[in-house]
């Protein structure tokens, strides 16, 4: 017999105990991936934003709340597009509002039609808007098709009722589930004359996109660059909030996890002092016998895993049909995700299996062979 | 033989050292209680041996010394010529030299007949398919053939006694302690097990068994009556161990 099956079965007689600790590692790595995909969908949907415009880097606001909530003004665009080696930079005005139940954070961009070629917008059915409109509007297509509008029907956004003049696409889903506003007009109904949220940059051809991306940080230390989602968090302060709170939570899931595993193995312990004092007196050593213990967690902790990555995806799928999330939360599944879970599973086995191990590679043979 | 600081008479050329000695051997408890005082004995290679005597009187306490599942307070337990307090590896000690077989047998109730018996190979040269090989072959020697997937639960006190036994013998130890083997079974049952001694003393192995039981030690070659934690007397048993077959090494 291999000293996996000897394990396994060891495992098997003990089925409550086995379960027990099997679903108290599932519930804590279900808590931890359900935080970690839903905060990368979070993150996944807010920095999406910035690939909208086809742009080298993206400048916005340093340090806001919120990046629809970074504010540069004219005269800061102004300055942007005098840096060396800037050949364009957009200023779009980006809002949100809740059109209906299915669509709760509705993007709206506002934009001058002078730009939505340089921002990568092409119009596939019908015309623009008017460069100073107030009542006119483009859909994206998925926008489009989700809301069941065409070209010539009413939409009502911003406050008024719009017609639609035409419908784009931007080869980005995000994009092209939103919808563009001539920028006075969005401006206005935000009260925000003369504001956009962020500026999309384009460089000079053959210029160095890092180095540009510095000297516009240099030059403009009021205003940050942003060339991946990763950088996000420069702007976006919530990101970083809600990074910090997924990492909390992670590590306080260890821990309860931990406590779980270790208190479940100590009374395991205590119920098979004379099995392990037996093993010992026939010649097991120490390092077997905490291999055993070790070992027996590990096997739960990767059953654990699996069967918390399970649970997630059935918490995420309710969480996105609630309908207070319903539009906001999308689960994003990575590979970190799932090593995440993996080693959540592994460290709280580990940690909490330390204890109880010591424990067992110090019992006297003789002592725990007489124990009742 | 365990590793550890050999006997001068165990020298290249000269006498073997006896299987076990026990020189000046003292127990003592917190209390003030000496389970062994001032025990000396010697039990040369290939002997059967039994320890008698009442409860109480020290003979398990000694035997523990002996398996190295205990230390003493005072005096030397050699095993081979080795010192035990010098064998820096006790598990492989108790793996490899020793065969241990306690009275309550102590089987692992949630594993098969098969898996009690190689369980004390973990750690050893052979592998999945020899382990396995080894222990079917002294479930047969025990009479156990086709018991092996049954659990401990499912077999009478004897036979788990004889899975004892085997579990024992799986290392083929030179020296097989049992501690009241046969204590908690019937006449029939205890007769098996006795004949089993038998046979695996008459395969060569050293056996030391501890009973309180005269006619079981009077089975043995040389019967160690003890009270008050001091050998009272050494005299020779009946042992039989020409007339059964042998059990033990491969």
């Amino acid at each position: 017999m291999a000293f996996g099956k000897f394990l396994l079965r060891g495992l098997w007689s003990k089925k409550a105990r086995s379960i027990g600790l099997t679903l108290a590692i599932a519930f804590a790595v279900m808590t931890v991936v359900t935080l970690e995909v839903t905060s990368s969908g979070l993150e996944q949907a807010a920095a999406a934003v910035i690939t909208v415009g086809k742009a080298d880097f993206t400048v916005a606001q340093k340090g806001t709340s919120d990046l629809l909530s970074s504010s540069v003004d004219h005269s800061e665009l102004e300055r942007l597009r005098a840096v060396p080696g800037v050949k364009q930079a957009i200023g779009v005005l980006v809002a949100t509002e809740r059109i209906n139940a299915a669509n709760p954070v509705f993007i709206e961009i506002g934009i001058n039609p002078a730009d939505l070629a340089g921002f990568g917008v092409t119009v596939v059915a019908g015309h623009p808007f008017a460069p100073t409109a107030t009542d006119q509007v483009m859909l994206g297509w998925r926008a489009a098709a989700n809301l069941g509008l065409k070209v010539g029907d009413r939409f009502h956004a911003d406050g008024t009722w719009n017609t639609i003049t035409g419908i784009y696409s931007t080869g980005n889903s995000f994009g092209d589930a939103a919808a563009m506003f001539p920028l006075p007009a969005v401006q206005g109904y935000n009260r925000l004359p003369g504001i956009v949220t962020l500026a999309f940059v384009k460089v000079d051809p053959g210029a160095n996109v890092t180095a540009v991306a510095r000297r516009v940080d240099h030059e403009l230390p009021e205003l940050t660059t942003i060339r991946t989602a990763s950088q996000f968090g420069r702007a976006d302060r919530n990101l970083v909030y809600l990074r910090a709170a997924v990492t909390g939570s992670t590590i306080l899931a260890v821990a309860i996890g931990a406590v779980i595993v270790g208190n479940t193995m100590l009374l395991s312990l205590f119920e098979r002092t004379r099995e392990l004092g037996l093993l010992r007196a026939v010649g097991w050593t120490r390092r077997r016998v905490v291999g055993l213990l070790v070992g027996e967690s590990l096997v739960l902790a990767i059953i654990g895993a699996g069967v918390g990555v399970g649970l997630s995806f059935g918490v995420t799928a309710v969480l996105e049909r609630l309908p207070a999330l319903t539009g906001i939360l999308h689960a994003n599944y990575t590979t970190g995700a799932f090593i995440r879970a993996l080693a959540t599973a592994v460290a709280m086995t580990i940690l909490g299996s330390l204890y109880p191990s010591v424990r067992a590679a110090l019992l006297v043979p003789l002592r725990a062979l007489s124990y009742d | 033989m365990p590793s550890g600081s050999a006997d001068a008479a165990a020298g290249p050329g000269g006498p073997r050292p006896p299987a076990v000695e026990l020189r000046d051997v003292v127990k003592a408890y917190d209390q003030g209680f000496r389970a062994l005082d001032g025990v000396d004995l010697r039990i040369e290679r290939g002997e059967f041996v039994a320890i008698n005597g009442p409860s109480g009187c020290g003979k398990s306490t000694m035997l523990h010394l002996v398996a190295a599942l205990d230390t003493p307070t005072a005096g030397a337990v050699l095993v081979d010529g080795s010192d035990l307090r010098t064998v820096a590896d006790l598990s492989a000690y108790r793996r490899n030299h020793v065969g241990l077989v306690f009275q309550l047998h102590n089987l692992l109730a949630h594993q098969p007949v098969l898996a009690n018996v190689e369980l004390v190979m973990f750690g050893t040269p052979r592998n999945a398919h020899e382990r396995r090989e080894r222990a079917l072959d002294l479930l047969g020697q025990v009479d156990l053939a086709g018991r092996e997937h049954r659990l401990p639960g499912q077999l009478s006190g004897g036979e788990r006694q004889r899975v004892a036994i085997a579990r024992a013998l799986a290392n083929d130890p030179e020296l097989l302690l049992a501690d009241e083997p046969t204590g908690s079974l019937d006449s029939v049952s205890a007769g098996h097990v006795l004949e089993l001694f038998q046979a695996v003393h008459a395969g060569g192995v050293t056996v030391l068994l501890v009973t309180h039981d005269h006619g079981i030690a009077a089975a043995a070659d040389r019967i160690i009556e003890m009270r008050d934690g001091r050998i009272v007397d050494g005299a020779p048993g009946g042992g039989a161990a020409d007339a059964v077959p042998a059990v033990g090494p491969a």
